[in-house]
């Protein structure tokens, strides 16, 4: 099995590249979407994050704006 | 899944929520989402698809291994079962959508191979993103956002496929590979 074929991955950034983001974008225009599930968010996730576990990402994607850059977590 | 709706711009926090806790940069596993590129007719879909299946497989058979938790080994196998169980219905599709009446291996070796050419093996994918297998919260992790990955390519080729048999198949193999993601994920949450 190879695996090229499917997968691109995603830019990582770190926290610090997170927040430079947030400064230069404003706090309103960063969408943080955390995709764990509800009770690792309860247990402590980055403010403001919205939660979208994984296994209903495809179906709730409109929720988000697609013009916002979005950091995965 | 996400490049495919409109989204430009996103960006996996390496290190997650641990690295944003203790704003420290740490040289984490990238087990965040990745994305494909798709513009795969219904043929390039069953075999990228049945190549997706056979790595799925592999991959759960590896990890079956890793594993010490009988609960966790189960599960690894039903998994891995389902997914051969998907191979042969791709392969039946295929006959379907091309007229054609191949056998297994010869779809195999003419079709699934040549179309994987250039990717990574099991092992080098797994090494590039060096989940801790130790770990069953980092294996877990790597198999959701490879079913993700399925998910996402069986929904965009059934939106795509003009027969409506074809796109009811795949929308089926669709509706499994979800729910392989709420059985992992609950795993993940009965583990928390």
């Amino acid at each position: 099995m190879l695996w090229k074929q499917f997968f691109t991955p995603v830019t990582s950034i770190d926290a610090n590249q997170a927040k430079k983001l947030v400064l230069d974008e404003g706090a309103d225009n960063v969408t943080f979407l955390d995709v764990r599930q509800p009770k690792e968010y309860m247990a402590g996730h980055i403010p403001a994050s919205h939660l979208i576990p994984m296994g209903e990402l495809d179906k709730r994607l409109g929720e988000l704006d697609p013009n916002k850059p979005v950091v995965v977590y | 899944m996400m490049a495919g709706k409109g989204f430009t711009r996103i960006y996996n926090l390496s290190g997650g929520i641990k690295a944003w806790n203790s704003e420290v940069a740490v040289g984490p596993p990238e087990l965040g989402l990745e994305l494909f590129d798709g513009a795969e007719s219904a043929e390039q879909t069953i075999i990228v698809g049945y190549g997706l299946e056979q790595g799925l497989r592999e991959f759960y058979l590896d990890m079956q291994q890793n594993v010490d938790d009988k609960e966790a080994k189960e599960l690894f196998q039903m998994l891995a079962d389902i997914e051969l169980l998907h191979q042969k219905q791709l392969l039946k599709l295929y006959d379907q959508v091309t007229g054609t009446s191949m056998p297994e291996d010869t779809f195999e070796k003419e079709k699934v191979q040549p179309a994987m050419e250039g990717g990574l093996t099991t092992a080098q994918y797994l090494e590039r993103f060096s989940p801790d297998l130790e770990s069953k919260l980092d294996i877990l992790s790597l198999a959701i956002s490879i079913e993700a990955q399925a998910l996402d390519l069986y929904q965009r080729a059934a939106d795509k496929a003009d027969q409506e048999d074809v796109s009811s198949i795949l929308r089926h193999i669709a509706n499994e590979e979800r729910t392989h993601i709420n059985k992992l994920t609950q795993y993940l949450d009965a583990m928390a």
